[in-house]
């Protein structure tokens, strides 16, 4: 009986490393030839966002040799840290990071900095110039003001309106609101009934648009901080019936561009995220190569509105080849 | 009355446990099953990558598991008692939240119109000080009010996350460098200082460890921790005071998540609110794997250790495989399953020998 159970320690043992042993493929052992390292990190992949982010990344730095290693930070700074300390130890060229907050990554990239290792951003500032190498992001307050143009045109110049706003501690978020504001505090009689953080997150913003629409059954538009909340909002609409109302989003993920394409989303603005990795890249080949940093340190590049009339001719955040 | 106690709750020590057996090989090497994963883990990540066993690696890796590790500590205590904390994420992130308000706002006294601002040390005692609090809380609730200790940390848990967030509208406290005309300079210093070339955490985690380690092996109190969790009212008829003992069980846990808090946000140099999300979890999955028994009683400060060894070496050379971090979880979940399983072999064993 001991005998069994001592020998089952050993198959599990072996079991688990030889299915760990599975992944040496992936390793980044670094090839002779190879010009060096270069480490992606970004929020989780469960949001298709970063997903495409990083993969646009990853696939540009491939295409020019380098070897990559792709991580995530769950939008924990402090395993962003770790992740930065590895990226070091591990010698790396350059990081490109989609960070894990404006103030908590600003440690972190000045410990690379110090380390001698170039950090490009993108999608994300954060609240320090002189530190990263650039800081590639989208142009969130044209788009925001794009989105609200649109949605004015939709609902037209009067009536009860709703927005969700995304998580406070992000930046973005509040450019965004400021972009819609500065559109729709323009007419007086679009009135804002009800103004509520849903933190990016979709079962959030289900929950918060299900209490809404009890006080507010007559809202005729809800205008919305990102693509996420904008889908949570939209299924509770839809739940109770309203599916009159103008929903309006902002990222352009694929599942609000086939809302777009079935009628229950209005519209949302697309952030070039795929751009965003490519031209990082571009910029630490060219810092590796030759020295030289992009003479900007920030770079902001024009998200697109999607409508019915163009949501076919972009997939994935980049336009359809 | 002592020398009963030592009888009943030597069991809890890898010594108690092997010389009361037979020391056979089988015995001993499940004994030291943690200690044999982590070797195997060790020679299997060195085998696969260079970059895995460099020096500079090999710090970074201890200073991960620090975190874990110093949080486990705490941990293990509470979970010889028989009990759960799950609130020790929280408390990392609020005692984080209170030194970065500390150095940023200063106390503010309003009815008095001052504000006073602390050096680094006494702030860091105040966020400590309130770890302990939120500990004794737990403590209070389980104890005098008999509250689950898995439902009474749930609402600590939630509470003192709360309070974080609460402390600045959500927002991080960023560069606490402080101000020289303030006198609050020097907390990075906790988390980018070394001593002979190791950070200060992981001497920090050492330290910790012994302590702990000669708490529960050579006091009363350590001793009367082990006897609660086997057997509370064996414990209560032989004069343990059950209620105050666990109650301090939660305050060292909360002691411990303070210490966690302030090395993060000084490692960040910045506070954030949502920081140590999910902590409470790793740090049971260090216990567990090191042996520790959910039921209490049995386990030791070292096995914790090891545990927290265990999941820092699979994550950071997972890390550097490039490993998904879907599998990543996946693979860590798998782990501590048969850890679990390989525990209740040795429990079955264990069983069998003794009757």
């Amino acid at each position: 009986m001991f005998h069994k159970n001592w020998s089952k320690l050993i198959v599990t043992l072996l079991a688990l490393a030889t299915a760990l042993a599975g992944f040496n493929v992936s390793a980044p052992a670094l090839a002779q030839d190879s010009p060096g390292l270069i480490v992606i990190i970004t929020p989780s992949h469960d949001n298709p966002f970063f997903k495409a982010e990083a993969d646009s990344a990853d696939a540009a730095a491939k295409a020019l040799g380098y070897e990559t290693l792709v991580l995530v930070h769950d939008d924990d700074p402090n395993l962003q840290d770790q992740h930065v300390d590895q990226a070091i130890a591990l010698g790396a060229k350059a990081i490109i990071l989609d960070n894990a907050g404006a103030d908590a990554s600003i440690a972190a990239v000045r410990k690379a900095k110090d380390a001698g290792i170039p950090t490009f951003l993108i999608d994300r500032e954060i609240n320090e110039t002189g530190l990263a190498a650039s800081q590639i992001i989208s142009n969130n307050y044209q788009g925001a003001v794009l989105g609200a143009e649109e949605f004015v045109r939709l609902v037209g110049e009067e009536g009860k309106y709703v927005e969700l706003l995304g998580r406070e501690s992000d930046t973005n978020a509040h450019v965004r609101s400021q972009g819609y504001h500065d559109v729709l505090d323009e007419y007086p009689d679009l009135e804002l009934v009800a103004q509520q953080s849903a933190n990016w997150s979709q079962t959030e913003a289900f929950d918060v648009m299900e209490t809404i629409i009890q006080a507010h059954p007559d809202i005729l538009g809800v205008i919305s901080g990102n693509d996420t909340m904008a889908m949570g909002a939209m299924a509770a609409l839809q739940a109770a019936g309203m599916t009159d109302v103008v929903v309006v989003g902002f990222d352009g993920s694929q599942d609000v561009m086939d809302a777009i394409k079935e009628g229950t989303i209005a519209a949302t603005v697309l952030q070039p995220v795929a751009q965003f990795g490519p031209l990082a890249v571009e910029q630490a080949h060219t810092y590796i190569t030759t020295g030289e940093l992009p003479e900007e340190e920030k770079a902001s590049i024009d998200c697109i509105l999607i409508t019915p009339e163009n949501v076919e001719d972009y997939f994935n955040f980049a336009p359809v080849k | 009355m002592a020398e009963v106690k030592v009888q009943s709750t030597l069991e809890g020590s890898p010594l108690g446990q092997i010389t009361k057996r037979r020391l056979t090989l089988r015995g001993l090497l499940l004994q030291l099953r943690a200690f044999i994963a982590l070797i195997l883990l060790y020679v299997f990540f060195a085998l696969l990558s260079n970059a895995f066993v460099t020096q500079s690696n090999q710090v970074i890796l201890a200073k991960q598991v620090a975190i874990n590790a110093v949080l486990g500590i705490g941990m293990t205590f509470v979970i010889l008692t028989g009990g759960i904390d799950l609130s020790v994420g929280s408390i990392v992130g609020l005692t984080g939240m209170v030194a970065g308000m500390l150095i940023h706002k200063g106390l503010i006294l309003t009815p008095l119109d001052r504000v006073i601002y602390f050096n680094v040390w006494i702030i860091a005692l105040i966020a400590i000080a309130v770890g302990m609090l939120v500990g004794l809380l737990n403590g209070i609730l389980v104890t005098r009010f008999r509250v689950a200790p898995f439902i009474a940390t749930l609402g600590t848990l939630y509470m003192a996350r709360g309070l974080a967030l609460l402390s600045n509208n959500g927002a991080t406290f960023p560069n606490l460098i402080g101000k020289p005309e303030l006198g609050n300079t020097g907390f990075p210093e906790l988390g980018r200082g070394t001593l002979l070339g190791l950070p200060y955490s992981i001497w920090i985690m050492i330290g910790l460890a012994l302590i702990a380690i000669f708490i529960t092996g050579k006091t009363p109190f350590g001793r009367q921790v082990y006897a609660i969790g086997g057997n509370v009212r064996a414990a209560q008829l032989s004069g343990v005071r059950v209620k105050t003992v666990t109650m301090l069980t939660y305050v060292i846990s909360g002691f411990c998540a303070a210490i966690v808090g302030l090395i993060i946000s000084s490692q960040l140099v910045a506070s954030h609110p949502a920081t140590g999300d999910g902590f409470e979890l790793n740090a049971i999955a260090a216990v567990v794997l090191g042996g520790t028994s959910l039921a209490g009683g049995r386990g030791t400060i070292l096995g914790t250790i090891v545990g927290a060894f265990v999941v820092g070496v699979l994550r950071n050379g997972m890390v550097i495989e490039g490993v998904s971090s879907f599998w990543q979880m996946i693979i860590t979940g798998g782990v501590i399953v048969l850890a679990v399983i390989i525990d209740q072999v040795q429990q079955r064993i264990q069983e069998r020998s003794a009757a």
